[in-house]
């Protein structure tokens, strides 16, 4: 057979979302697109910001000499610094750029994290529901994935926390705001994680924080992201551009290695090395060098925010019992029915279509992707009354 | 202790001579400016991207498309995968579709993947040396054994040795060709000779693929166009970049191209859709999809590599070093006249300031490797080096 067990175990478990993604592409066909409410797909549409369109026009119409070719696996030091001096400036810790390294996206960032962290049968705190991704990341690396519940309105359960801990341990990932429930954890909820942890470091368990921010500007209502650098020494965050600056496809974020960390140096150097033999090498070398420039600046949040607005009103008048989201994306209805997947099935029956809960750890539950344009949401509002009312 | 014992015990190996030479340039950089050091210890192009990839990127950009920098497929755009697998046709006469090309960050990463989506625990894929270094790495991430077989004298395919290696536990032989770090084109008769190996073993039960890494496939300077993988083996997968042929390795683009005789294509398609998102790669990057497309066909100039190879091949013979003459890439390998090959490296260094890598760091020691993709100048500036160095060490 061409492919490992490990791999066709992978597809097999997965093999329901292939099934409803055809179900979905042959209601397309059917119905036509434009009849179909597709909230599936966590792409988001808008556009980088124009400012960064011009330079990115600019870099490549200047052309300037090597600007194509590779450079250190930790990324170009311009940048490295452009991005420390951001950090610097937000969370006022010494941030170098020796604390930094550019990679292939947050996904890459992740991998490269876990690569350097895990030996086999180490452990990882995942708080569900969670991006199934991490999954992978984890089990890549020979680590194994520990989920704990977090609370009924997806905040965090510090006393599952500290049952899950172990002394295999190794990392607790921490994603804020949240794939898929769009929750924000607030500060004082990450200060009981952070004093948590620092008891259970004194008593001989050292785990770190690996903080996936790869949401961390699409934030609403006016609130803001606590800084993880400054809560926990043990930090390690990652980012990407894909959300903030529209650039998803271009596979471009970062790490930053908190300089509380006491062993920063031999962290930084296996990181970088994993980035290599990973067979990143490097993150790409033009969108290196326009988002070093762009660290302060975001695509339309407010945008977002109506978005979140209108399907929040929608799914609320239809009749679902729902948290409403601060930050993504996205939002995380209770399904009516116990059994999500049935119900997404009854969604797609009314031409919409969104992810059963399952796929992201809590049974019972479905995920909305809302980066879609304005007039899906708004056209989807009528199918989704539809569904509310079999279930009044 | 942060580090996990695999990647400490990694480092630390690196940590070694490669480090301390790597160093030592920097330092010596430094100390006499880095026009009077003559490094040729990289595989970093020179070369600028053809003018016309360049006017079609800048294009692009002042028309943009709107969502050109969004997610799509994880083994890329349609049109782009039809548009490779149509040069892929017309270049083997196989039927090639959009499904049998896989779009991927960089061959690194186009070999990443294919390990991840093939590679079991325990199974083992032989690498013939000298080789490429990080092809162990590539192998070790994911469980499997690499099993590193010699080649003969002149750095052709001693199929007496691959044939000793195979197990009931080899999957794949990966074979790069033209070869870092020797220069070496495999002859095509050596190729049909693993192929009848290969066939051979599969009437035994054995099902062993060709993992080709062809990313200086372009970089050939005999008449003949490298042998053609594809219409010598039926389980062919070639992983390519466009590093070296378009000269843009920083912004990691290349493909996997899965041979259409491979009646699993479509489930090594699936597993390689998991494995590119599961290993974090997600998508080749998107702009860079677009514009290669268009030049499968296009190349850097390789009459200027050419030109360098010869000077520099001159120069090392007429110093007396012996070496097989590169008929691709921009990699020599000549042996070292001193056995410790790593202390010649370290003269090499202080006493001419040019900068080359030991052969140990190819898995071949006693040898040395040149990377001549630095500026001819370079190459000329270095000579009385090498014709000095030639005189002390090698006899002349």
């Amino acid at each position: 057979m061409v492919i490992s067990n490990r791999i066709s175990r992978l597809m097999e478990s997965s093999s329901w979302i292939r099934a409803m993604f055809e179900e979905g592409e042959k209601l397309k066909r059917a119905y036509g697109a434009d009849a179909i409410f597709d909230f599936t797909l966590g792409n988001p549409i808008a556009e980088p910001p124009q400012e960064l369109k011009r330079e990115l026009c600019e870099l490549v119409g200047k052309g300037t000499v090597g600007m194509h070719r590779y450079m250190s696996n930790s990324g170009y030091e311009e940048v490295r610094e452009q991005v420390a001096a951001f950090h610097r400036e937000n969370s006022r810790l010494p941030f170098t750029k020796d604390h930094i390294i550019m990679t292939v996206g947050s996904a890459g960032g992740i991998n490269v994290v876990m690569k350097a962290l895990l030996d086999p049968g180490d452990e990882v705190l995942v708080l569900s529901p969670f991006f199934v991704e991490f999954m992978f990341y984890i089990d890549n690396h020979g680590g194994v994935v520990k989920l704990v519940e977090t609370t009924n309105d997806f905040h965090l359960d510090l006393d599952a926390i500290e049952k899950a801990v172990t002394h295999r341990t190794k990392a607790i990932i921490v994603n804020s705001p949240n794939n898929p429930t769009g929750g924000v954890y607030h500060e004082e909820e990450l200060k009981g994680l952070a004093s948590l942890l620092s008891r259970k470091r004194q008593e001989g368990y050292p785990v770190y924080i690996v903080s996936d921010e790869a949401y961390r500007k699409i934030l609403y209502d006016g609130i803001s992201l606590p800084d993880a650098f400054n809560l926990y020494d043990e930090t390690i965050s990652v980012f990407s551009h894909s959300k903030d600056l529209g650039l998803a496809g271009e596979r471009i974020g970062y790490i930053a290695i908190s300089p509380r960390i006491a062993e920063t140096k031999p962290l930084v150097d296996a990181m970088i090395f994993a980035n290599r033999i990973l067979g990143f090498i490097n993150a790409p070398a033009l969108m290196q060098r326009l988002v070093g420039s762009f660290q302060k600046n975001s695509v339309d949040v407010a945008g977002y925010q109506q978005k979140r607005d209108a399907i929040y009103d929608i799914l609320v008048e239809s009749g679902f019992e729902v948290v409403r989201p601060g930050g993504t994306f996205y939002i995380f209805p209770k399904s009516p029915m116990e059994d999500d997947v049935q119900f997404v099935k009854i969604l797609q029956q009314h031409r919409i279509l969104a992810v059963p809960g399952v796929g992201f750890g809590r049974s019972g539950y479905f995920r909305i992707a809302y980066c879609t344009e304005m007039d899906v949401i708004e056209r989807s509002r009528e199918a989704f009354l539809e569904v509310g009312r079999l279930f009044k | 202790m942060i580090l996990s014992n695999k990647i400490r015990k990694l480092v630390m190996e690196q940590e070694g001579w490669t480090r301390k030479m790597f160093e030592a340039g920097i330092q010596m950089k430094k100390d006499y400016g880095a026009e009077n050091v003559y490094d040729f210890s990289l595989g970093n192009p020179d070369i600028e991207p053809p003018p016309t990839l360049r006017s079609r990127l800048v294009d692009s950009l002042a028309n943009p498309v709107p969502g050109m920098h969004r997610y799509m497929p994880n083994n890329g755009y349609e049109k782009v995968r039809e548009e490779v697998a149509a040069y892929l046709t017309e270049r083997c006469g196989l039927p090639f579709t959009a499904l049998h090309v896989f779009m991927t960050v960089g061959c690194a990463g186009g070999i990443n993947i294919l390990f991840k989506a093939m590679l079991n625990r325990g199974d083992e894929v032989i690498v013939p040396s000298p080789f490429f270094w990080e092809f162990k790495n590539y192998v070790e991430n994911f469980g499997a054994i690499p099993k590193i077989v010699d080649t003969k004298e002149d750095f052709q395919l001693d199929i007496g040795n691959i044939e000793a290696a195979v197990t009931n536990r080899t999957k794949a032989i990966l074979v790069n060709s033209p070869n870092n770090p020797t220069g070496v084109v495999y002859a095509e008769e050596s190729l049909k000779e693993l192929a009848d190996l290969l066939f051979a073993q599969r009437r035994k039960g054995r099902e062993i693929y060709i993992v080709a890494d062809e990313a200086y496939r372009k970089l050939v300077y005999t008449k003949a166009p490298l042998p053609d993988l594809f219409a010598l083996y039926d389980l062919v997968i070639t992983v390519t970049s466009h590093s070296k042929d378009l000269a843009l390795p920083g912004e990691r683009i290349g493909y996997v191209a899965i041979s259409p005789r491979i009646t699993q294509a479509p489930l090594l398609v699936s597993g390689l859709m998991i494995a590119i998102r599961a290993l974090g790669f997600v998508n080749a990057p998107a702009l860079f999809q677009r514009v290669v497309a268009e030049f499968q066909r296009t190349s850097v100039s390789i009459d200027d590599y050419r030109h360098r190879r010869d000077f520099l091949y001159d120069t090392i013979t007429e110093a007396g070093f012996e070496c097989v003459k590169p008929t691709g890439a921009f990699y020599m390998f000549p042996k070292s006249p001193m056995d410790d090959e790593v202390d010649f490296v370290f003269r090499m260094q202080q006493e001419e300031r040019i900068l080359v890598v030991p052969g140990r760091g190819f898995g071949k020691e006693g040898y040395f490797r040149i990377a001549y993709c630095v500026p001819m100048e370079t190459i000329m500036k270095a000579r009385p080096g090498f014709l000095r160095a030639g005189k002390r060490y090698a006899g002349r």
